[in-house]
This record gives C-alpha cells, structure tokens and sequence, in this order.
C-alpha cells in the first residue's frame, strides 16, 4: 500500500473539519490543528446560537399570538440565564458531535496555535511540536470586525462573541450595524422585551438583500418595535455610569442615542493573524488569502477555504470550499462553484434567497420577474404568517432562473428547492411544473414561477 | 513501462470489485498466470493471474478495499525494471475513492457526446432550450457537468465552435454561406448510418490491440507473389496473406466466429470473410466464401473480381453477404493504428494496419522490423476478454510464422 497523504488543517470550524472527515474518508492522514473551540465561529458564536437563542424568540411570538389561535396564555416570564443555557447546551452537544466523527475518522486533533516554519511544516506555539504534511488547507476563519470611532473600546460596546457571553439581558441596546448578524440580535432583543435601536450606514437595512425583500424585512422589525435609523454614520460612543450615548449624523444633522449596552455588528474580516503565513510567501489582499478557482494558493501544497479568503462569508459555503480544496490536494482537479450559493436570515419573517437580486439581473440584461404574495397561500394562512412573499426571477429570453428570493414562515428551509435547480440550469418552466406537495408556504414558490411560465393559479 | 494491473470487468453489469486478498506482496517475483489477487463482485469470487512474468512493484489498493472497474489496483515491473519506474504514478489515495470510473477500453475523451443521435440526450433543461434556440443537435454536444450531463457551457461552446442541427431538421435558410452544399442522403449512405449506429448501440463493443512483426508475413508474399501471378494472374496482397490467417485464427477460436441472435450465440462452422471496401458512394463489405477451404491465389482471384465489381457497381446479392467475420484493412492510407465497427450480426472485426519499419527490442538488441498494429473490436456479450486474448494470441503467432498455418 502507497503511503497515504498528509494533510494539515488549521481550524477546526465549519471550512475545516468537513474538509478533515472528506480527506480521511478519501484515504488521507489528516491532523486538524484548533486553537480554541472545534466547530469554529458557526457552532460556537455564530450561526448554531444565535439560532438556538432565536428560537427562544419564536417562543415567545407564539406565545403573543396564541389568542389568535383560540389559546389563552396568562402571561410568561423570561428566565435569560435558562435561555442562555439552553443555547449553550446545544451548542455543547454539537461540538461534542463534531469531536465524535473527527475521531470516528481517525483525524488527529491537536489543541493549539499553528504557525508556519516552512511551506510544507507547521508549528504549535504552546508546545513546540512540528507537524508536517504533504498538503495544508488553511481554514482559519474570521473574527467580529471593529470601526475606527471613538469610544469603541468602552465596557459596554460588545461584539458578537460577548453578545453571546452576556449574563444579564440589558434594557436598551443600540446596535450598530444592520446587516444580517445585526437584525438578527435586534429580533431576539426586541422579543425578549429590551428597547432596540440599529443604526445602518445605508440606505436601507440588510445591504445586498433583494431591494424588495429588505423593505418587506425592515417594515416587520420595525412594526416588532425595533427603532430602525438608515443612512446613519455614527461618530462615538461616550460612556457614563450605566449609559452610553451614541453620537450619528444624518446629512448634516448630528443626533444621539442613549442605551445601556452597545452591539457592534459591523461585518467579520478575515483572520490569519497568528499564523506567520508572510513567512512561506503566501498572497494575501485586502486582508484575505487570495486563492485561485482550485482554493490553492500561490504556494503550491498550500491551499485555503472559508472566511479566511473573504468573499462571501459563510459556513455552508465555508465547508463546500474546504472539500473542494481536500478533493484538489487528493489529484481531483474541481473547480469551486459558486453557481448558486443561498444565504439566509432568521427574523421574522425570515429571509433566504438565492442567486442575482432584482438589481442586479437587470444590470445584466431583459428579466422577468414572478411575484407571489403570501397572502394567496393556505399554508400561511393556517399559519397565520401571511406577511410575505416570493420572488422568482428569470432570464427573459430562455427563462433561465437567476435569482430566487424568500420572505416568509420556513423561508430558510424552502430555499434548498431553488439552489437544487439552479444548480441543474433549470428554467422558471421546471420550477413552475413540478409538483408542489399542498398545503405548504412551498407553493408559492411555484405560484411565483407560473406567474412568468403562464401566469399564477390562487392570485388574479 | 511497467505493466499496470486493473480491476477487471467480467461481466457486462459489473462496476466493481472487492479485493479479497492478495496473494502476493510487493517485491514478490510473478510468473505469468500466477494468481495475484482474488477479487469479489455481486455475483462471483475471480482469482486474477499475472497477466505475464514479472516482479509486483506496488500495490495500490488493500485488501478489503472495493474500487470501479478499470481502477489501477498494481504495478507489475517487467524483468529488469526497477520500482523507479513507477515513482510517476499517482498517489493510491485518489485512485482509490476516485469515483469516476473509467473501463479500461472507454476512457476516451473527457466530454464525449452525451448520447447517440435518438438515444436519449442528458442535458440541463436550460441546455436544452438554448439548443434549440441556437438550432443545435445536442446528440453531438459533448456534456461536462455530472454523470456526463449537458449544460449550459457546453451548448455555448458547441455554437461557437459550429455545430449544427441535423441537417434534415435545420432550416434551409440557416446555410447561407456560398461554400456549403447540402448533400442528400442516398439510399447506401442512410445504411451505412443505420447500421453503424446500430452496431456501437447494440453490441457491447471493446478493443484489443496487438503490435506484430510483419517480416514473415512480407517475405512470403514476395516468395508467393511470381508463383500466384502466374497461375491466377492476378497480385497477392498483404490482405490476401491477413484474411488467410485471420481465417486459419477464427478456425482454432470458433466463439469469435459467431452471430449475435436472439436466441443465443450462433456458432458458424465455416469462415466467410467480408472485407470492408470503400466505394466512392461510401463503405460496402463484400464477402469471400469458405475463406479456409481455400488457396491464397483463389483468395487473391476472389478479391480481384470482387474489386472489380465494386469499381462497376456491378455486385450481385449474393457477393455482399453472409460474412461471419470481416476484416478491415488500412495500410493502404499508412494508418497507423485504428478501431473498426462490429458489422452486425457479426461479433468481431479486425482492423488491420499499415506496415512500419520501427525499432523493437529483440534479445536485448534494438533492431528495426516491419510492425503492423491489429485490432480486434469485439462484442463482449459473446465474447469475454480471455476469448479475445486467446484468438489475438494465436493471430499474431500466425502473423509472425504464417507457417503455422500448415500445420
């Protein structure tokens, strides 16, 4: 038997260690090197509790809304240290999932920093231990971005990793930034009863969300209570005692706004701090590791997948990078798709789409676009989730689907459908004829796509 | 070269093996027919021999392990290579979980077409609709996205580079270029494309090649040739000398001599040769009766007169059928190697072709001979790989001694 190839990952988050079990399963020798948690940012501070903390959300909408539904539910008490538990319970079981199968695969974990030596040797900086491969993936992820304002550095000015570590609910919160982890925090606050204002630079909430969409989005967080101020730079932060006072300009005019408690939800960057990557010469722009269509850098043996090269930061594109680099480095030659890469966001409503917004298909050339309300489907109805829609856009001339776009009840989970078939080229014909299971919020998905094949059933 | 072990494919639904056990390790000296490995599929337990004599440089996939049919499993090093020689090959790693399997014989090009014309076409629905659009057969496009599926690329790519609809279903008004002309079909053309397709559709067809030493084969002919022209009048050729073994070959391996039918396998009891012959209207396989009862100058007479018919078009029902085997030669046009089309109901074809002067290897001397490349095509439904090795074996033992034919 041939020896078998080495490969060295650094980081065990969701662009490494699906990238370790795919290497190990394809014959490779595999050591996973992780400094602090495996799982990474997803399990640990990201997607996985934020999520679990959102449904402690949901909860508590259900329980708002059981009148409707002929229940009569005589209050709730909010238990934030239960709910905190509960979240980090799962979290623990994940983790401890993702141990289990690294091991049940034979993947060596090292508990440390690694750091380059030479392109093919890396070493633990708490131990000294080398560890050379044949190959290295670099999956290092990325940490909570920071603006240059003052004050930044004050007590209560928190970022997503302490947002997830606090003990106490605060009262109020400013949260500055409204992309998608910021309107995510502002929904599970504004759930649990504390005063929410987001602070959003742009015009409009969500940047990069389908124009529509976002609109739908921001109209629903702010009929939740949440304080929405767009087109707002902020200036500093002054911390007094229990308050902080938010200091932003609108145009010329200055305003500001006191909390006890500071989000900063600016985006995440890239990080390769720590591991001397200037060392063996791989290129680095903007602050990601530039890797060509294989995920390999420009040291050859030397590849990386996830946050770490920037783009579009996520973890299920962050693990289908990984396992396309592994598959490289183990004589595939694959390029990285980015065909149809979905992105999601859990408020209420939620939002998934995938594929060119309505702006910029339009860029590109003649659209058409099928549109379906949510208010034409039973399933929401039953629901009593109605407020929403579905956006289905196509190529005018062949009816190639180029984007689809989701605001509703399951919009994360329906959106699976539409990346499938962009993924197969289909066209609006294929996603309109396919049959439809009924009642789900699914069949508007459908509705959307005969409005452009020959026109909707349930809508005039 | 170091001689690469394969899982082989015994039988038509097999994909894959199991490697069972070894049964010799690496650095273990071989010798042809020795058993190697022993290899499980759904339905059978194989042991699988040395394909010749040799020392087993590496081994490329455990025990246990199963991978597709065609997948390298070993090196063989012929005697006096050493294991340097096999450095080159690829980590076994990949080879092992590489899921695409390539049979052996099948690994032509990475993007041929996806289906024969009226077969059915995988292509993504968006594929689909630009072909039509563009008016393009998507039966000539090649697919590169999974299972071989057409998609959108591929269609962009095949109008950029100029394919085109059947021309029986494009528009006349899409060839407007002064230099084009559209040739009807004829009545032999539309044949010779039913038959064609229906042979590589139908027949489960692999190759076998063999490289063989022509120097007897030319010396005999030029011994004979004075002789037949004066008692036949006409010139023997080198495909008289082939077709004349080829027979003698089919005579000691009756399975490659058979007829594919519904019933099962027609065993023939005599060798009527056709012989592929290219008129200008296109191909036609005239055939030459009891090809083993008789001479090598009656051989020559009976091409002659079937040329000549040819030339006049001149061909009674009778000259153009009932061949069990058919030969294809090519040497005429320098071809160096080539693979020839099952003609149906026959099993097998031979593809004969040109005689070059090469250096081979002889007693640890190089040396230049005449070597001429035969292939077989044969329809593995009838015919297993063994079959085939045992008749080129003996083909090419009467194509380097044409007296053993004799005997």
């Amino acid at each position: 038997m041939a020896d078998k190839t080495r490969i060295t990952i650094i980081g065990g988050g969701v662009g490494g260690y699906p990238a370790a079990i795919r290497a190990a399963r394809m014959g490779a020798e595999v050591t996973l090197i992780e400094k602090d948690a495996l799982g990474g940012t997803c399990l640990n501070w990201g997607c996985i509790p934020t999520k679990a903390l959102l449904q402690s959300a949901n909860v508590i909408q259900t329980m708002k809304e059981s009148g409707t539904f002929g229940i009569k539910c005589k209050g709730y008490e909010v238990d934030f240290g239960a709910v905190m538990a509960r979240k980090n319970t799962v979290v623990a079981q994940l983790t401890r999932g993702v141990g289990a199968l690294l091991k049940a695969k034979k993947v060596k974990i090292i508990q440390g920093t690694a750091s380059f030596t030479d392109a093919k040797t890396l070493q633990i900086r708490e131990s000294g231990e080398n560890v050379q491969g044949d190959a290295i993936l670099i999956a290092s992820g990325s940490v909570p971005g920071r603006i240059p304002i003052e004050g930044i550095d004050g007590p209560d000015v928190m970022d997503s990793n302490q947002v997830l570590a606090m003990k106490t609910l605060p009262k109020s919160v400013v949260v500055i930034g409204g992309g998608v982890i910021g309107v995510e925090f502002a929904q599970f606050l504004i759930a649990m009863g504390t005063e929410v204002t987001i602070i959003e630079m742009l015009p409009g909430l969500v940047p990069g969300v389908d124009k529509e969409i976002a609109t739908i989005l921001q109209k629903q967080l702010s009929a939740a209570g949440v304080k929405v101020v767009t087109s707002a730079a902020v200036k500093g932060i002054a911390h007094k005692k229990t308050e902080n006072t938010v200091t932003y300009t609108i145009g010329d005019k200055t305003e500001t706004i006191t909390a006890e408690k500071v989000f900063l939800t600016v985006g995440r960057k890239p990080d390769f701090s720590l591991l001397n990557i200037d060392k063996v010469g791989i290129k680095h722009e903007k602050g990601a590791i530039v890797v060509n269509e294989f995920m390999e850098t420009n040291v050859p043996g030397i590849y990386a997948a996830g946050d770490v090269v920037g783009g579009i930061m996520l973890a299920h594109l962050a693990s289908a990078e990984g396992e396309c680099a592994v598959r490289n480095i183990l004589g595939h030659r694959e390029v990285m798709n980015y065909k149809a890469v979905p992105s999601c966001i859990y408020t209420t409503p939620e939002v998934a789409s995938v594929g060119l917004t309505e702006e910029r298909a339009k860029e590109r050339g003649e659209i058409q676009v099928g549109r379906f309300p949510l208010r034409g489907n039973g399933k929401a109805l039953v629901l009593n989730e109605t407020e929403g829609m579905v956006k289905v856009i196509s190529d005018k001339k062949i009816g190639e689907v180029l984007g689809v776009h989701i605001i509703g009840p399951h919009a994360t989970d329906m959106i699976a459908e539409a990346v499938l078939g962009m993924m197969m080229e289909m066209t609006a014909e294929e996603l309109a004829g396919a049959i439809h299971p009924h009642p789900t919020v699914s069949e508007a998905i459908m509705e959307a796509a005969m409005v452009i094949s020959g026109g909707a059933i349930h809508m005039p | 070269m170091p001689v690469e072990i394969v899982m082989p494919k015994l039988g038509l639904t097999m994909t894959e093996g199991l490697i069972v056990e070894w049964r010799k390790k690496e650095g273990d000296p071989v010798t042809k027919g020795d058993i190697l490995f022993v290899l499980e599929t759904e339905k059978v337990t194989y042991e699988v021999e040395a394909p010749e004599d040799g020392t087993i440089g590496k081994i490329l996939v455990k025990e246990q392990e199963t991978v597709p049919v065609g997948a390298l499993v070993a090196y063989l090093l012929k005697p006096g290579e050493s294991a340097v020689a096999i450095t080159a090959a690829p980590a076994a790693a990949p080879r092992a979980e590489a899921a695409s399997p390539a049979p052996a014989a099948a690994s032509a090009a990475a993007a041929a077409p996806a289906a024969p014309a009226g077969g059915r076409v995988k292509a993504t629905p968006l594929a689909k609709k630009l072909a039509k659009e563009y008016g393009i057969d998507l039966a000539a496009v090649g697919g590169t996205g999974p299972g071989g599926r057409i998609l959108r690329e591929d269609v962009e790519k095949a109008k950029a580079s100029g394919i085109k609809a059947p021309a029986a279903a494009a528009p006349a008004a899409a060839a407007p270029a002064a230099e084009e002309k559209l040739v009807p079909f004829t009545g032999m053309r539309r044949t010779i494309a039913k038959k064609m397709l229906q042979s590589k559709l139908e027949a489960a067809q692999t190759y076998m090649s063999n490289t063989v030493d022509a120097s007897n084969l030319q010396r005999y002919r030029e011994a004979l040739l004075p002789f037949v022209e004066k008692k036949y009048g006409v010139r023997l050729t080198i495909t008289d000398l082939m077709m004349k073994v080829t027979g003698a070959a089919l005579r000691e391996h009756p399975v490659v001599n058979t007829r594919w039918t519904e019933k099962g396998v027609l065993y023939l009891p005599e060798v009527h040769m056709g012989m592929a012959m290219a008129l200008d209207e296109g191909l036609i396989v005239p055939v030459i009766k009891s090809i083993n009862a008789k001479s090598l100058g009656q051989i020559a007479v009976d091409r002659t007169a079937l040329i000549k018919k040819g030339k006049t078009n001149s061909f009674l029902p009778d000259d153009i059928k009932g061949s069990t085997f058919t030969l294809s030669a090519m040497g005429m046009f320098g071809i160096e190697q080539f693979t020839a089309i099952i003609n149906q109901p026959e099993n097998a074809i031979l593809g004969v072709a040109a005689i070059i002067d090469k250096p081979v290897v002889e007693k640890g001397q190089i040396v230049i001979r005449p070597m001429m490349n035969v292939n077989l095509s044969y329809d593995h439904r009838t015919i297993d790989g063994a079959e085939a090795g045992k008749f080129m074996q003996t083909l090419k033992a009467f194509i380097e001694d044409p007296v053993m034919i004799l005997g």
